[in-house]
């Protein structure tokens, strides 16, 4: 039996985390027999609904607040098994299944959403949610970098694998570069690795050499260029994931691709975050535009 | 890390060298003497922009016709995962520099390309 890996999605909020992990997660299951369990570590809690087929699951948080306390819950309560061909009992398709959680989190604006979280991973570990069986433990976690629930995951030392998902734009290259200060702070003491960064792309021009040269800089790898699509909205308006609602379609074996290279990825390295100053540099060196004087700064198109 | 679809272990870095690639290309296109690889670039609606002759001889006529042999997608006609397009582009631009530049502008865009290897 292979060792489990635990694995982290992270990412600027709105990127698309949630959507291209569970789209990912999915096609190791569907194409590659993987068994896995979520942590959603958001508290949106969206991070099983398309697995689920369902708009929300009931998160560890609020069962525990309506049972008392968290020790009053049973594993069962809170781990849902994913619908159909996700689902143990359905080896129709695959032999693989996704197990799923949430963490949840405080009301908005009150408390800390990393309590939540490793009150939520801890409760998962004594029950025995980790058993030997699963290949995979993967956390998606909220995209607020300075939220203390983002270093939960790593600072616990349970996430070992760090994905992030970004683009070709400023702000999710800034969210990436980051995250990897943050993965640097831990990598010593909890042994987490950059594994490498997923471009779900917004198909902006040279958009491709952006990620990867953000990408070598970090020290890691652009593992795969997940392009846009509307198969991905159309699925996600069914809360289906791609490779179930269309899985002969482009788009499913991007993510078939993308599921293929993480189960083989063996490139986990302590990440080498960028200055502010060469992250703008790169931006010049292979954005939309060869190069901005100085003095064109917060002029409009038509001054320039 | 994974250059058009080979895994180059961990040892190796994340900078890889050309050469090593083009090594497993060769290896996995086996002969290509006498063949010839159609691409088609199309739009996400599925409007073909695009239809060229990948010019023989050249790195990216090896690496298409390894792509077609050896990537898991069924039919004749195989779409092209972004990802490789834009690797192939990036060593063709080294290797094969004013042969395949005109081909490399069409790989560097965002249209879905097809590989056709007759």
């Amino acid at each position: 039996m292979s060792e489990l890996r635990q694995i982290a999605f992270y990412g600027k909020g709105g990127i698309g985390k949630s959507t291209t992990s569970q789209n990912t997660l999915a096609a190791m299951v569907h194409y590659y027999s993987q068994k896995i369990l979520i942590v959603g570590c958001d508290p949106k809690a969206d991070s099983t609904r398309l697995i689920l087929h369902e708009k929300a699951q009931s998160t560890i948080m609020q069962l525990a607040a309506e049972a008392g306390t968290v020790e009053d819950l049973e594993l069962e309560d809170v781990c849902k098994a994913g619908a159909d061909e996700f689902n143990p009992d359905n080896t129709d398709i695959t032999e693989g299944y996704i197990m799923c959680t949430e963490s949840g989190g405080p009301e908005p604006g009150v408390g800390c959403a990393g309590r939540g979280v490793i009150t939520a991973i801890n409760f998962l570990e004594e029950e025995g949610a980790y058993d030997d069986e699963l290949d995979f433990v993967s956390y998606d976690v909220l995209g607020d970098v300075v939220c203390g629930g983002f270093a939960m995951p790593i600072r616990e030392g349970k996430a070992q694998e760090i994905y992030i998902v970004m683009s070709g734009e400023m702000m999710a290259m800034y969210a990436a570069n980051n995250i990897s200060k943050g993965i640097l702070k831990y990598a010593n003491t909890g042994g987490v690795r950059l594994a490498g960064l997923i471009c779900n792309a917004r198909m902006t021009d040279l958009e491709y050499d952006l990620a990867k040269q953000l990408a070598k800089a970090l020290g890691t790898q652009m593992i795969h260029f997940v392009p846009r699509s509307n198969h991905v909205q159309r699925a996600e308006l069914r809360r289906m994931t791609v490779v179930e609602f269309s899985p002969k379609s482009e788009q499913a074996l991007e993510y078939k691709e993308l599921a293929r290279k993480i189960i083989a990825n063996d490139l986990k390295v302590i990440p080498t975050p960028l200055e502010m100053d060469r992250l703008e540099d790169l931006l010049m060196e292979f954005g939309l535009e060869d190069d901005v004087e100085e003095n064109a700064i917060g002029k409009k198109a038509e001054e320039a | 890390m994974f250059i058009c679809g080979y895994h180059f272990p961990a040892s190796e870095g994340n900078d890889v060298a050309f050469d090593k690639v083009i090594e497993k290309v060769e290896e996995g296109a086996g002969d290509v003497e006498g063949k010839t690889v159609k691409l088609t670039g199309e739009t996400q609606k599925g409007e073909v922009l695009v239809e060229t002759e990948v010019p023989a001889g050249t790195f990216a006529h090896k690496a298409f016709i390894d792509f077609y042999n050896n990537a898991d997608i069924e039919g004749e006609t195989k779409m092209i995962y972004y990802t490789n397009k834009y690797q192939i582009s990036e060593i063709s631009k080294t290797v094969d520099g004013e042969a395949t530049a005109e081909l490399c502008k069409h790989l560097d865009d965002m249209n879905l390309y097809r590989v056709t290897v007759a």
